[in-house]
């Protein structure tokens, strides 16, 4: 199943992911075909166990996939080694995490600066860098404080500066509304529409939340097994909601 | 690229456990390097040894005495260019607790056989002219706040006066030595007045001679004369050994025990238990920060990166203690002279000892560090994001 071939950023063929446990294999990915155009925002939905996450994973480069291609801009990341799949993933992708997944040492603005510390910004670069991705997603204000001293929700936010600061063309985000109150979630899938509409990011949203999918320009379903399903176009009206 | 930020600011997270393990490592390196110190300075005799003295004692024992009739005996072998008696005092300044060495030897002949001796203040005339007189180590000296013209009472344990009153020497001169070969903590005085007060009955104790040490002159070979002084009295009355300086000052140290295996020991094992120490304390604190190294390496930093997170985190903690252990150790150093520096004359953290505590700390740092860092190195990214926090 194929949506915008044309213009397709994120190209899949063939993918495939079986994990073994307890000496059973479990195909998670099966012979996926799937194309995305650049400037979309997907939702990917589908019942527990379908591989929604997995698929993520293997598009960010966090999971190989067994068998096929992922090309992404054009380059096969399931060809690159461990080294040039982290050099990838720190120029071209920022994730965003239900769990947020900010370190908890550091300040708001240091774990919105560490994908930066990849780059060859200069500290005082950083900085600005990092404090212009903060007020993007308002909470300039809280930079010094530790997610410990941060909402929900503005984990979530500062986890969305962290995801953007390095500019990358392609967001990855799994569930990041799963572990919010409803306002939160609101707030935080506003923010990913502003990325999406303003900046042109391109994102997929991993979720359970059909409300959050309403608020993606395509629903892509996944079915159990690991195949893909329907692709829903959203209306414009009720993704703006 | 490291983030270092990270480093110190994941250190100084649970900021009573990082307190406790540089403190414990801080004294296991202050002991390491008091031990080793204390083994320095009882082989510190044996190291610079002269070549060309030769020490003759009993055969039987170091503690048994040999005849007075050696000495001019023993100067007529040839090569042997001049020799001062010793003899052990065994006595105390005041109160037992005050002891140091001194040795009744002949005053001229000390300074001959003794080259690197010399005196820092008095003269050594004055040392010649007065048979009561002594000169004493500038650490003891300094210890008992002994000044040149002073009368110096040392209570004699092995000869005791008749009445119990001390022996009352003059002190002629302080000295110093150029080499560990002689301490600084000794006291030397005239042979010839420990004789006289034996005659005398003003004391009483054995009248032989503990050593003599015998001087090669140039062009002849210690162990030659150390063959024909054994072959001299092969058939007594008192069979003698003679010996190297150095392999005496070795049976002297062995006469305590194998202090340097047993101080090794001891210390080898604190170094031991507190690799163990810090391992579990970089395990813990690995094993924390499991979700952090995933999310690292989602962003993108190396497996290399996050090997170099933890093992630089090993490396700061156990850089902290170590440096904290060798500044005690190097402060302490005047306090533990002035307890037990006569015990271990010459006592000094020297930087040969501080250079093994700085790889000693290395080696711990690296060892408590590889396991969790290469642990982190091979997490899975999709792994370590599924740890708990």
């Amino acid at each position: 199943m194929k949506d915008a071939t044309a213009a397709a950023m994120i190209r899949l063929r063939g993918v495939t992911k079986s994990y073994s446990r307890g000496g059973e294999t479990l195909t998670v990915l099966d012979r996926l075909d799937l194309d995305m155009e650049r400037g979309g925002f997907y939702a990917l939905m589908g019942p527990s166990g379908s591989g929604k996450t997995t698929l993520l994973n293997v598009i960010g480069g966090l999971d190989r996939c067994d068998e096929g291609s992922v090309e992404i801009e054009g380059e096969d990341i399931a060809r690159m080694n461990g080294p040039e799949l982290a050099a990838w993933r720190a120029e071209k992708v920022g994730f965003v995490f239900q769990g947020f997944n900010l370190i908890p040492v550091l300040t708001a603005q240091e774990n919105v600066e560490l994908p930066l510390l990849l780059t060859k910004l200069s500290r005082r670069e950083r900085h600005e860098h990092a404090l212009l991705a903060l007020e993007l997603v308002g909470l300039a204000d809280r930079r010094k404080h530790r997610p410990s001293q941060l909402s929900g929700g503005q984990e979530q936010r500062v986890a969305i500066a962290r995801a953007l600061v390095s500019d990358p063309s392609l967001v990855l985000a799994d569930e990041p509304t799963g572990d919010l109150d409803r306002k939160s979630a609101d707030d935080v899938l506003a923010l990913l529409q502003r990325l999406n509409r303003e900046f042109q990011k391109t994102i997929l949203m991993v979720t359970h939340d059909i409300e959050a999918a309403q608020r993606a320009r395509a629903i892509v379903h996944m079915d159990k097994g690991g195949t893909l399903g329907r692709i829903e176009r959203v209306d414009a009206e009720s993704s703006r909601s | 690229m490291i983030p270092f930020t990270l480093v110190t600011k994941n250190l100084a997270k649970h900021k009573l456990r990082f307190v406790l393990t540089v403190l414990s490592l801080a004294v296991a390196i202050f002991l390491l390097c008091v031990l080793r110190s204390l083994v320095v300075a009882l082989n510190a005799g044996v190291a610079d040894a002269a070549a060309n003295r030769v020490i003759v004692q009993s055969r039987v024992s170091l503690f048994v005495q040999l005849p007075q009739s050696y000495g001019p005996k023993l100067a007529q072998v040839d090569g042997v260019e001049c020799f001062a008696r010793w003899n052990w005092f065994g006595g105390y300044y005041q109160d037992p607790s005050n002891f140091f060495a001194q040795f009744a030897t002949d005053p001229k002949e000390l300074f001959d056989v003794y080259p690197e001796i010399y005196l820092v203040e008095g003269s050594k005339a004055d040392f010649l002219a007065n048979r009561k007189a002594c000169v004493v180590g500038a650490e003891t000296a300094a210890k008992y706040g002994v000044r040149v013209g002073d009368t110096f009472p040392i209570i004699g344990a092995l000869y005791p006066t008749a009445d119990g009153s001390a022996w009352d020497f003059q002190v002629a001169g302080i000295y110093r030595s150029k080499k560990k070969s002689v301490d600084e903590n000794t006291l030397f005085f005239h042979y010839e007045f420990l004789e006289k007060s034996l005659e005398s009955g003003f004391a009483s104790g054995p009248s032989g001679v503990g050593i003599f040490v015998l001087k090669v002159a140039p062009g002849f070979q210690p162990v030659e004369v150390m063959s024909e002084v054994d072959a001299m009295f092969e058939n007594g009355p008192q069979v003698v050994q003679a010996t190297s300086e150095s392999e005496f000052q070795a049976q002297f140290v062995s006469m305590v025990g194998n202090v340097p295996l047993l101080v090794s020991s001891i210390g080898g094992g604190v170094m031991i238990a507190i690799l163990l120490a810090v391992l579990n304390t970089m395990l813990m604190s690995a094993r924390e920060q499991t979700r952090d190294i995933g999310v690292l390496k989602a962003l993108g930093f190396t497996d290399g990166s996050v090997f170099g997170v933890l093992i630089l985190q090993s490396f700061v903690l156990c850089g902290l203690g170590g440096l904290l252990g060798i500044v005690l150790a190097k402060m302490s150093e005047p306090a533990v002279v002035k307890g037990i520096g006569s015990m271990f004359p010459g006592y000094q953290v020297t930087n040969p000892t501080l250079l093994e505590a700085v790889g000693a700390t290395a080696a711990i740092g690296f060892l408590a560090g590889i396991a969790p860092a290469l642990r982190a190195r091979a997490l899975s990214v999709i792994d370590a994001l599924r740890a708990v926090r």
